[in-house]
């Protein structure tokens, strides 16, 4: 009998994995395309319970048991369906246990392996269920129902999962664990099976599925907006095609405007540029070769001629012969004298009667123009102030000559 | 280097909107509230305050108190923002239309301009839609071709801060928080002026399937 059955789930197999095509286009299209594979193929498919035809003249498909295996393995965010028979499932769990329970009392032992094993593929199967529900649950949430296009829909496939989910929580309830402990006993495999198994699955699942119930509301909360928002926008539009003048009232006169049309006008504006820092001279350097030189090539134009009048220029003449005589004889006096003078000192005592600030320009020239040879002879010392305002400016006010 | 609040400073002043998508750095420092403190002296020397809209999304600076000339610079914006409401409007739903989610457009969606582009071309209705846009004053398109009309529409949008485009080289923009700051204007208007707005969509619908 073993033997037989083995083989059959071989053969089984074995099938499904020769026609997978077949199998994978009716899973994906919904139906069976019958005139592209041959009538034996899908007779024999169909005889394996693999397909079938709901109604005459109706077009073949997959039984649920191979699409849920699919949709289980694939993790095909399709699968809308939730089983959440836990009632049942619990039911078949105790009378199971209960006959495990019994064959023990009676010393049958092989036959109470064969109900224990039984009883675990049950428990492990519960488990799988539920998680897997979670897992399916969270899956459609986590991409936001992408699989329905419209906001409406998503709100519908929203309410859909969270009537669910509290179908879900109230088939949880049903485990009593007080119920499930008395009939384990003081048997250890029961035990295991039946409290510990469970119970950490119970817990698991419930604290997911809070989780689960807060992100969906706040999906739906998101859809809502979203259908407010658009209603907003097709009302104003539907509003202005009514009246077509409407204005709103000037808000800003009111004695309270409401924060949203008080809206502070800019007030920076770019800064200048500090030709002076000396740590922005590179930035500036760079930018200053960028820029282009735009030449605009004046075009020719034909003037009609015109007679140029040609007159000799009066001359213009500059005499600092004065100026520089006196210089000459300042520094003459420094190197008679042997003693420091300062520039106006000697521009006082002389009563020269050039400029002061000239004077000075000058003693200053001369000094420079000499040669280094001469100019080693001489101490120059300028007595000033930096600029009170414009830093990196030295104000002279005199300037001392002497011997050095 | 300037400070972080330095830096926050100037983008207020300058009269810019703060929000996730603009900014991010200066969103976060702006929703800590000790930095608020700290910002807000400088602020209020200016007669300034900081701003929030659509629930602490977006910051900008607000007038402290109003005086004469402030209500004449807010009675001008005003005027612009009433001005640029429809074309607005009609925008965002052009958009959401062509964009086939059926989802509004709200800060952080991401629009690509070409496959908006390929979806009104599709259609006839959405490319006399865009046309109608475009000519508004707001974005004063003269173009006739299609490509130059949604260039220009979403240069503007760009340029008024309702778009960001973060990479220069491609054409995908990304709405900021001037766009929920723009919901929260039409929501405001819609409760004052008891237009209810939503009704009259409920109710333009509701006919339609009658019809």
């Amino acid at each position: 009998m073993n033997q037989n059955l083995h083989q059959a789930g071989v053969k089984l197999l074995n099938a499904l994995s020769r026609h997978s095509d077949l199998i994978m286009q009716v899973y994906l299209s919904g139906q069976l395309d019958e005139s592209r594979y041959s009538s034996k193929v899908i007779e024999n498919l169909t005889q394996m319970g693999v397909l079938w035809r709901p109604e005459e003249n109706v077009p073949l498909r997959l039984k649920s048991a191979v699409r849920t295996l699919l949709e289980g393995s694939l993790q095909d965010e399709r699968n809308r369906q939730l089983d959440a028979n836990i009632g049942a499932a619990l039911d078949s769990l105790k009378t199971v246990a209960q006959h495990y329970k019994e064959a023990l009392h009676f010393n049958r032992f092989a036959e109470s392996q064969a109900y224990l094993s039984d009883l675990t593929e049950h428990v492990y199967a519960l488990a799988e269920a539920l998680a897997n529900a979670v897992r399916v649950l969270f899956g459609r949430i986590n991409n936001e129902f992408g699989y329905v296009s419209s906001v409406d829909a998503k709100i519908r496939e929203n309410e859909l999962a969270q009537k669910q989910v509290s179908e879900l929580l109230n088939q949880i309830e049903l485990f009593r664990f007080d119920e499930l402990s008395e009939l384990a006993g003081s048997n250890r495999e029961l035990r295991q099976l039946l409290v510990v198994t469970l119970q950490q699955s119970f817990s698991r699942v419930t604290q997911e599925l809070s989780v689960v119930q807060a992100r969906l509301l706040a999906l739906l909360g998101r859809f809502r907006e979203f259908k407010g928002r658009t209603r907003l926008l097709k009302g104003f539009l539907l509003h202005m095609e009514q009246q077509p003048d409407f204005a709103p009232t000037d808000y800003t006169k009111l004695s309270q405007v409401p924060v949203m049309f008080n809206q502070a006008a800019a007030l920076i504006n770019a800064a200048a540029v500090d030709v002076n820092n000396v740590e922005h001279e590179s930035e500036l350097q760079q930018l200053v070769s960028s820029i282009r030189v735009i030449k605009r090539q004046n075009r020719h134009v034909d003037k009609p001629a015109v007679n140029i009048p040609v007159e000799s220029q009066s001359h213009v003449e500059l005499d600092d012969t004065q100026l520089r005589s006196a210089v000459e004889d300042y520094f003459c006096e420094v190197i008679d004298t042997g003693q420091r003078i300062t520039a106006l000192e000697y521009h006082q005592r002389h009563a020269l009667e050039f400029d002061a600030e000239v004077w000075l320009y000058q003693v200053i020239g001369g000094y420079q123009g000499l040669t280094e040879e001469e100019q080693a002879y001489f101490a120059i010392e300028a007595s000033g102030e930096p600029h009170p305002v414009y830093t990196g400016n030295y104000l002279i006010h005199d300037v001392e000559l002497g011997l050095r | 280097m300037i400070t972080e609040q330095g830096r926050v400073l100037e983008k207020l002043l300058s009269g810019q909107f703060i929000c996730q998508i603009s900014d991010e750095d200066a969103w976060r420092y702006i929703k800590n509230k000790a930095n608020v403190d700290k910002l807000e002296p400088h602020l209020n020397l200016l007669n300034r305050t900081l701003c929030s809209s659509a629930e602490g999304e977006v910051f900008f600076a607000a007038y402290k108190t109003l005086g004469d000339a402030e209500r004449k610079e807010l009675a001008q914006q005003f005027q612009d923002t009433a001005a640029n409401l429809m074309p607005l409007v009609e925008w965002l739903l052009l958009v959401q239309q062509a964009n086939g989610a059926d989802v509004p457009v709200s800060i952080g969606t991401a629009l690509r301009l070409n496959e908006l582009q390929s979806a009104i071309e599709d259609t006839p209705a959405f490319a006399e839609q865009l046309e109608k846009i475009s000519r508004y004053r707001m974005f004063g398109s003269t173009s006739v071709s299609l490509d130059g009309q949604l260039k220009q529409v979403f240069k503007r949008l760009t340029d008024l801060g309702y778009l960001l485009k973060p990479n220069p080289d491609k054409q995908i923009f990304i709405a900021t928080g001037k766009i929920e700051h723009l919901y929260e204007v039409l929501k405001f208007i819609d409760e004052t002026e008891s237009l209810s707005l939503t009704e009259q969509a409920e109710s333009a619908v509701q006919q339609g399937r009658l019809i």
